[in-house]
């Protein structure tokens, strides 16, 4: 983590785990709870550093990356916590705009 | 409940006036009766919650059922007489059985227990008698301050306990797994880091086909990506890997070729085999061999690859519309079939890669596989 800084909880509980040596604790749970600390270049660039082999268009790839939780930083966790997040929108082409932002109920 | 979407003309009409649109009225009005009395079908599921059973020799949409549960993942094994659908879905929570007769729900798995959760990515698979259902089971104790983490089971489930099934069998497992298929006598493979063969009876394990543990100072290690259970028309289980061929040194990545290569296991023998097939020049997620044709290598993501496998060559590249995950092929080999993503089903002429329809379904399939087969017409 040195070159690393936490920006927010999630990442501050992922540095603090490095700090007492549970690395592998980490790298286990991001499979098994899902969006918890995966990070992916998303849908910004391709393994070759350019943008031709990304998935096109970006909707295409938008359900088989959301719901297994493959880039929690850029949408909702639908495997666990907002499982409803696209109830209105069953074609992610034509859908789009019923997509919402979540936001942390206030009683959680 | 089943939804037709087959139309059945006048007869549909009247009878749906008289609330009694039967299967049998549906099937009738719509089966070409100069067709074949089996044919290929191929199954997959899409968003909101559909199980789509598509006729391959039509190239029609002909029935879709309802599952109670959320589409994701939407893996999908078929039972050996090609009657039950057993769907992986409700955000890789449980297994759904649908009988595509009727779309009746008949056997569902529950799978999370008190505070423990558990998700299958992918893995899901049935017994070749189809009296047994197996998942991989990713689990996690959720604590008032935090989760503990469990050790993943296989589990094992009855075909013919109906709704809600518990495991009557339960083994520990390696962990990672995301797709997974039997052979004909009844051995469980698990593709995980390895690829795994579990005796179901005693969950021993062994690694029956090494991929990360492979070490070959000729190769970097094996990158694998995959949650498509795929070759069932192949009687088989493939997956591709991707890695660097060192031309020289060993780990001098300056001095290497990019390579696909796919890893199988024959499930009517139980043997394996590894070896590379071509060159990487772009992402795909899915990978398979052509029905007949064996050493010709399909793979597809935003375009679709024709490998030669033993020059090593890419021999066709087609542009296609759009991202598809899933490849699959019709049991004759004769039609190329591409899917998951969004909401439409590509139809090709294995031959020439000619597309020859689309079929669109209603909702987008996501991450779920396609699974084609032959039963006796719908």
């Amino acid at each position: 983590m040195k070159h690393l800084k936490a920006v927010n909880k999630k990442a501050q509980q992922l540095s603090d785990a490095a700090d007492q040596g549970e690395q592998d604790e980490v790298v286990a749970m991001q499979t098994v709870v899902g969006c918890a600390a995966t990070t992916d270049p998303g849908w910004e660039v391709d393994m070759f550093g350019t943008v031709a082999g990304l998935c096109q268009p970006m909707e295409a790839d938008l359900y088989g990356c959301s719901d297994p939780c493959w880039w929690p930083a850029q949408v909702p966790d639908t495997m666990n916590t907002y499982p409803d997040w696209t109830k209105e929108a069953d074609s992610a082409s034509k859908d789009w705009r019923n997509l919402e932002s979540v936001y942390p109920d206030d009683k959680e | 409940m089943s939804i037709p979407v087959r139309a059945c003309g006048a007869l549909l009409a009247i009878l749906l006036l008289l609330g009694a649109c039967s299967k049998e009225a549906t099937d009738a009005g719509a089966a070409s009766s100069e067709g074949p009395s089996t044919r290929d079908y191929l199954v997959t599921v899409s968003r909101p919650n559909l199980l789509n059973v598509i006729d391959l020799h039509d190239k029609t949409l002909v029935r879709q059922c309802e599952l109670p549960g959320l589409a994701a993942p939407g893996t999908l094994v078929m039972s050996p007489d090609g009657n039950i659908a057993y769907t992986l879905v409700d955000a890789f929570g449980d297994v759904f059985g649908i009988a595509l007769d009727s779309c009746e729900l008949v056997f569902s798995t529950q799978q999370s227990q008190g505070d423990v959760r558990v998700k299958s990515i992918g893995s899901l698979a049935i017994s070749p008698d189809g009296g047994e259902i197996y998942t991989h089971q990713n689990r996690v104790q959720l604590q008032r301050d935090r989760y503990q983490l469990q050790t993943p089971q296989v589990a094992v489930f009855d075909t013919s306990a109906g709704l809600k099934a518990q495991p009557i069998r339960s083994f520990d497992a390696p962990r990672q797994v995301t797709i997974m298929a039997t052979d004909a006598k009844g051995s469980l493979y698990l593709g995980g880091p390895d690829i795994y063969r579990m005796d179901v009876s005693t969950g021993d394990y062994e690694i029956a086909l090494a991929s990360r543990s492979l070490e070959d100072p000729a190769y970097s290690q094996r990158d694998v990506l995959t949650v498509w259970p795929l070759g069932e028309v192949n009687n088989e289980l493939i997956r591709m890997y991707s890695a660097a061929r060192y031309r020289g040194e060993s780990g001098d990545l300056d001095n290497a070729d990019w390579i696909w290569g796919y890893e199988v296991v024959n499930l009517i023998t139980g043997e394996t085999e590894d070896r590379d097939f071509g060159p990487l020049e772009v992402v795909l997620f899915t990978g398979m061999r052509r029905p007949g044709h064996l050493d010709k290598m399909y793979g597809v993501l935003t375009q679709l690859k024709e490998f030669d496998v033993d020059s090593q060559t890419v021999t066709r590249t087609i542009e296609l519309e759009h991202t598809y995950y899933c490849i699959n092929f019709s049991t004759d080999g004769s039609l190329l079939l591409l899917s998951g993503a969004l909401s439409d089903v590509a139809v090709y002429d294995a031959n020439t890669l000619e597309k020859i329809t689309n079929i669109q379904l209603s909702g987008d399939m996501g991450m779920a596989n396609s699974y084609v087969f032959n039963r006796r017409t719908l």
